[in-house]
């Protein structure tokens, strides 16, 4: 039994301190994964914390048997993200349909440089940042997924509950719309 | 086996992740070889995922794992408080923190010091506000006393140096040269120019009793 599995029957008995570790071990993971998607630390802060919460309302649900535990966490932060990107986006079309003076609709997370990217530790990670929130959202969480949080396809096909043709061809399309937009951004990754 | 730019970017990530039969790698490898545009785009995407895998995962908040622990089961009482402060160490370490606390920690030192307080030889007493306050007082009265004693006898020496500048300089300085030109040996140096040399020495003696 893989021992996030351990941790979840201890949790599911009550035990307070098993819980705190299931936490403790995955919180950088969920982390990371949202502060990718949305390219804010405050957001990604909020939606790991919002995360948590419905783990710990729904890990009764969860099933050792159907798939690893962190496949199952990392679905239900997907999950969370899409959400947010729907809600953050509805909101940001208002907005834009309140101001008159709005140039264009904003579809896609802005691109510049927030306080949070200058903190960033390398300035690397920081253009791949300001890269990943050029790409369409589909293609963004492929490769999240695959490149910087390491899943194998058929995790991110359990995840993102599609075929494998399609992850493999969002990871490729993804990979290759990002090597083109650091490319105009002057930067060429060896 | 026929290939093309649009096969090379079709099938790219299969090539990187080792996925193509012998025979299309091969096929792969011909055309991107011919072609310039296919060649840069495999170079890039290369180093691209390269460094995408390499990237150190971010730290995720300190208090995160606090707060969402305290938002589903409560706070924790076992050890909670060390780990609060356990969870800063990592931000409190980086060199910038690091030099400031040490910067400051050596600031406060040296005003203690200047304060008259050295913490080998403390005292339980030593902490009443009214014993800080006579030491204090004490120690800036010493410290002017102090200045005051160095700047009087500054005064004193450059006093006595410009009063006996007038004396040796007449003598000295004309009086030599044509006496001996040019002294054959040091015995008669130091006899030709007894005045300078003496001069000085009784300065030194002053200072040496004024310290």
């Amino acid at each position: 039994m893989e021992p996030d599995a351990q941790l979840v029957q201890d949790c599911l008995r009550g035990d307070g301190p098993s819980w705190e570790e299931l936490v403790r071990r995955n919180a950088r993971r969920v982390f990371n994964l949202c502060y990718r998607f949305t390219g804010n630390a405050t957001d990604a802060d909020d939606l790991s914390q919002e995360v948590f919460l419905r783990i710990y309302k729904t890990l009764p649900s969860y099933k050792a048997s159907s798939g690893a535990f962190p496949t199952w966490l990392t679905s239900v932060t997907r999950n969370l993200l899409v959400d947010h990107y729907r809600r953050t986006r509805r909101d940001r079309l208002t907005d834009s349909i309140d101001d008159e003076n709005a140039p264009q609709l904003e579809e896609k997370p802005s691109a510049g440089r927030s306080p949070d990217k200058i903190a960033e530790a390398g300035e690397l990670s920081a253009q791949i940042q300001e890269g990943l929130a050029q790409l369409s959202p589909e293609l963004r969480e492929a490769v999240i997924l695959r490149d910087l949080q390491g899943l194998e396809y058929a995790e991110i096909q359990a995840v993102l509950q599609v075929p494998e043709g399609t992850v493999k061809s969002r990871i490729n399309r993804g990979r290759i719309e990002l090597a083109k937009i650091l490319g105009d951004m002057g930067l060429r990754p060896n | 086996m026929e290939w093309n730019c649009t096969l090379t970017e079709d099938r790219l990530s299969d090539y990187l992740d080792g996925t193509l039969s012998g025979e299309e790698a091969a096929a792969f490898e011909a055309h991107a070889a011919t072609c310039a545009k296919c060649a840069k785009l495999v170079a890039d995407v290369r180093g691209l995922v390269t460094q995408m895998q390499k990237l150190e995962p971010l730290a995720a908040p300190p208090m995160l794992v606090t707060r969402i622990v305290n938002a589903t089961i409560g706070p924790q009482k076992q050890s909670a408080g060390w780990k609060n402060v356990l969870a800063w160490r990592p931000a409190v370490l980086q060199p910038r923190f690091a030099l400031g606390l040490v910067t400051v920690a050596a600031t406060i030192l040296i005003l203690m010091y200047t304060a008259g307080f050295t913490p080998t030889r403390w005292k339980h007493a030593d902490l009443s506000p009214a014993t800080v306050l006579r030491t204090a007082n004490r120690q800036a009265h010493l410290t002017f006393a102090k200045s005051a004693k160095f700047v009087n006898d500054l005064r004193v020496v450059y006093e006595i140096q410009t009063r006996l500048q007038p004396e040796t300089q007449p003598q000295s300085a004309p009086a030599v040269p044509q006496q001996n030109p040019s002294p054959a040996n040091p015995q008669d140096r130091s006899q030709a120019s007894p005045h300078p040399g003496h001069s000085q020495s009784r300065t030194g003696v002053m200072l040496a009793s004024l310290m």
